[in-house]
């Protein structure tokens, strides 16, 4: 049996350890524990120098484990590893005590001695470690694109450009997302269908972006390299081939005019067979299933009207549902933000019609929408606007002196209804700016309009955005100040009344408008959770999904292989998102030109001469790992992901998991324990 | 002034033991009590795991994993429950408080949350002191949780409560509970028997040190002999003393 010939280091990571853990003295306490060699301390050992003192102590004293005391392995335990391996350890020979963010920033006294404890356990671990060999496996040339808003877009793009196959999933029947739906973007005023819709043809275009709308991912199964994903496909019941979007089904339809337009937040009608708009892509007349005389009551007049008007007989009520199977190697997710909904916050008079949310607006003063860009309310153009910033955003959570209203005097229960997102402690990022550009369009279509803005803070952060904001101001624009607790409310001092009153809870202000904007929160899409679940990936505390590090993995996820763009992660512009895009696709586009990855050799191991095949421990296995073969369990490494759940399970203990076996877990506890407080 | 306690945490790598590492990054304080040992799934940790952390002289042991439904490996975590519910029934049953075990799911994002369990699961543990069971009550309880019965019995809870056995019959909580609690006693006495016979005892000697009744002996002590794991030493005066086997010839 080879010695156990241990070197153990400790970082001082700056002053964040060393302030309060004695780093010498947990170092000189290394020196006295079993197999250990050496013993030192360094400022960074993550540096180069840091690195590079294992590196010639592996080679000059023959070491053949490695202890580094420092950050969280989630942070750099894969930097220690690659520094054994160029040395010539195997890199599964390296253990890492956590004294940074679990001892010497969390314990003011005591953390030396925590510290100790740490390092002992890693070092008894360390002794039991064997060397493991890192799985190559070859990797699926192709991508996932979840959501096709701009940051999916670009995202595709990005990736099919690089010569890759690429499907790009939306679960519209249009892609352009939320962008689609804008007049102008700020700061610079560009029509934004002028510039998104382009880029929508080349996706449908390109050669290399398989383009699956109306469909959505299912299940996700698999590995980097080799994902398995099961994607639903609605039946538009139009056939693809056939149908030229001439639009003669929609004129027919009994129910023109009827539906209200998701595309113009209720705005405008639709017909039950609908595009959501003229440039979408694919330009197909899609059946709202939900309304569809034909599809929801099995009859429609003598025969469908649809069917009847279609000059290419396109259409086709016998569609079934299908299911598509793809295998890729790699998944961007893009999937965006939902707004909050008004109705949740009652106080901010939405009941009323002249009460709009950003999203609103923009579909009233864009060109293309049901007025043709005329602002009208009531019937008239609005000359008293009044925008309020920050409604759902920039809020703690509780009770706010509304809601102690309300509920005192008993008017109805309405506190119960407001949770999940009505109020948001994170800020929106973008309400400053769109306000400051609707005020703009505002003044721009109506001259003689009075524009008025309440506000908290204004949060001019970006490229060209002071200037804009100045260019408003300038524009005369009227900027009116409140404090972040001093709550607003909308009313109407008679039903009747076409003015609504917009006024704040200290009285310090009070405005009567024709027209109120609300810059309404953007939350996690309501269906985040599920597909989180699907793709295993985590979400942070509001609800978005979690990066793997906020500063220097921002587009990773926790997931190998799964990487997550724009507003599905936080609030951002068009700028940002598309940045992230493209950033996301080159990570996901990293194993696809490589070919082959290296996955962990942290699996299950079972010992056949134990093993008696009871079978207890496949009921424990969700990914079907292991399988019964002539009367012994037997692990699929490259299915297993190494959880442990097996092992655990195993009544004969025939199973142990590489890298955390028990006597390793035993060797910690017990290392542990002799270190008393 | 309260004892010192020492407690040992197991956490899975995303979302407890990353809970722990958010903690750290803002600055939560909590006392240094907690040893934290990581683990890829909190379904890694089993009850024998968590007897032998009391055995080696814990005072109190967490187990954090990911929310209900979050788990990274879909369902570790149900598993991990019920395997800390079973740990829990042993405790019990050797005498040591069952709050001193506790499980918590707490996600990557809840750094402040974790400091404050952690906070107050110390608070508790020192209100309780050390461990006062003996160590040999621990021993029997540890044996208890790595035999076959109750192992099998906690991955399968789940399956029995939902599914049903190999005949179709669904279990119903409260038949479980009685289940449970009927096979962890029995169990539990049994090893401590096992235990006592590392020198040869009569059925009467075991009952007066163990404070069972004679006949509750009487029956594991069959059974053990059933299993060829005691057999007789010598038979005094008409009363036969029993011994355990050594496990020669097992490994």
């Amino acid at each position: 049996m080879e010695t156990i010939r241990t070197g153990v280091y400790i970082c001082h990571c700056g002053v964040n350890i060393s302030a309060t853990v004695d780093v010498k003295a947990v170092a000189a306490f290394a020196e006295g524990l079993p197999s250990v060699v050496i013993a030192r301390d360094y400022l960074y050992m993550c540096s180069d120098p840091g690195q590079e003192l294992i590196k010639s102590d592996i080679k000059d004293l023959g070491l053949n484990r490695v202890v580094v005391a420092s950050c969280s392995p989630r942070m750099h335990e894969p930097t220690f590893r690659n520094a054994c391996a160029d040395a010539g350890l195997n890199p599964y020979c390296f253990e890492m005590a956590n004294i940074r963010e679990q001892c010497a920033w969390v314990h003011h006294k005591g953390a030396t001695e925590k510290a100790k404890a740490l390092v002992a356990s890693a070092v008894a671990k360390a002794a039991l470690l064997e060397p493991l060999e890192r799985k190559k496996v070859s990797v699926v040339p192709r991508a996932l694109v979840i959501g096709g808003g701009v940051t999916g877009i670009y995202a595709a793009l990005e990736i099919a450009d690089k010569g890759f196959e690429t499907y790009l999933v939306e679960k519209d029947p249009s892609i352009g997302g939320h962008m689609a739906q804008l007049d102008k973007t700020f700061p610079t005023l560009d029509c934004s269908a002028c510039i998104l819709t382009p880029k929508m043809v080349e996706v449908a275009r390109h050669k290399n972006i398989q383009l699956l709308t109306y469909s959505e991912v299912k299940e996700v199964n698999g590995y980097i390299g080799n994902y398995n994903v099961k994607i639903r496909k609605k039946p538009r019941y139009v056939d693809e081939v056939k149908c030229t979007g001439c639009g003669e089904c929609a004129n027919a339809c009994r129910l023109h005019g009827i539906i209200l337009n998701e595309f113009d937040v209720g705005l405008s009608k639709r017909a039950a067979r609908y595009v959501p708009f003229p440039q979408a892509v694919p330009l197909l007349y899609t059946v709202d299933p939900d309304r569809c005389i034909y599809i929801t009551k099995g009859k429609c007049g003598k025969s469908p009207a649809c069917v009847d008007a279609c000059p290419a007989d396109a259409i086709d009520f016998d569609q079934k549902e299908e299911e598509l199977e793809v295998e890729v190697g790699t998944i961007v997710v893009a999937t965006g933000y939902d707004l909050l909904d008004p109705a949740k916050r009652p106080e901010y008079g939405y009941k009323y019609t002249e009460v709009l949310t950003g999203l609103e607006f923009e579909r009233l003063s864009v060109a293309s929408g049901p007025t043709g860009g005329k602002i009208i309310i009531n019937g008239k153009e609005p000359k008293e606007v009044v925008f309020i910033s920050c409604v759902g955003s920039r809020e703690r959570k509780g009770i706010t002196n509304y809601e102690l209203r309300i509920t005192n005097s008993n008017l109805d229960n309405q506190t119960s209804k407001m949770d999940g997102g009505a109020r948001n402690e994170y800020c929106s990022r973008v309400c400053c700016m769109y306000i400051a550009k609707q005020a703009h369009l505002v003044r721009d279509k109506i001259p003689d309009a009075r524009v008025r803005i309440i506000y908290n803070d204004m949060r001019a952060y970006g490229k060209g955005f002071e200037e804009f904001y100045n260019r408003v101001v300038a524009e005369g624009v009227e900027y009116i100040r409140k404090e972040l607790e001093d709550e607003v409310e909308v009313i109407k001092r008679s039903e009747d009344d076409d003015k609504v009153v917009v006024r704040t809870i200290s009285g310090g202000i009070e405005l009567e408008a024709d027209l109120v904007v609300l810059a309404n929160a953007l939350v996690p899409r309501k269906d985040a959770d599920e597909l989180a679940k699907i793709l295993k990936i985590t979400k942070s505390g509001d609800g978005f999904y979690l990066e793997a590090h906020p500063k220097l993995r921002p587009l990773d996820t926790f997931t190998d292989g799964i990487f997550i763009a724009g507003c599905c992660q936080s609030p951002k512009d068009i700028p940002d998102s598309v940045a992230q895009a493209v950033g996301a696709a080159i990570r996901a586009s990293i194993p696809l030109m490589r070919g082959e990855v290296e996955v962990e050799p942290l699996v299950a191991i079972i010992n056949e001469n134990i093993c008696v095949g009871c079978g207890t421990c496949e009921v424990s296995c969700p990914f079907d790992a292991l399988s019964l073969e002539a009367g012994v369990m037997r692990v699929n490494e490259v299915v297993c992901k190494g959880c442990g759940s097996c092992g655990s399970a195993c009544p004969s203990g025939a199973i142990s998991m590489r890298h955390f076996k028990d006597e390793q877990i035993y060797a910690q506890i017990e290392a542990m324990c002799l270190q008393k407080l | 002034m309260m004892k010192e306690v020492n407690l040992i945490g197991f956490m899975c790598n995303w979302c407890c033991y990353a809970g722990a590492d958010l903690a750290g990054v803002s600055r939560f304080q909590y006392p240094p009590n907690i040893r934290i040992i990581r683990v890829m799934c909190s379904g890694r940790v089993d009850p024998e795991l968590i007897l032998d952390t009391f055995l080696y002289g814990a005072d109190g042991v967490f187990i954090g994993g990911c929310h209900l439904g979050d788990c990274h490996y879909l369902e570790g975590n149900f598993y991990a429950e019920k395997k800390v519910e079973m740990a829990k029934r042993l405790l019990k049953a050797a005498g040591v408080e069952p709050e001193r075990l506790r499980v918590e799911w707490i996600s990557a994002s809840e750094g402040e949350r974790f400091a404050e369990v952690i906070r107050e699961f110390t608070e508790e543990i020192k209100e309780l002191g050390p461990v006062k069971s003996e160590k040999e009550e621990l021993e029997a309880a540890c044996i208890a949780a790595a035999d076959y019965r109750l192992r099998i019995l906690a991955t399968k809870e789940r399956e029995l409560l939902e599914e049903g056995n190999k005949y179709g019959e669904v279990f119903t909580r409260h038949e479980m509970d009685r289940l449970l609690e009927d096979m962890v006693q029995e169990d539990y006495e049994s090893k401590r028997i096992l235990l006592k016979l590392k020198k040869p005892m009569s059925v009467k000697e075991i009952a007066s040190e163990l404070n069972l009744k004679s006949n509750v002996v009487l029956r594991r002590i069959l059974d053990l002999k059933r299993h060829e794991l005691i057999g007789i030493h010598e038979i005094r005066a008409n009363t036969p003393t029993y011994i355990a086997n050594t496990r020669e010839g097992f490994e």
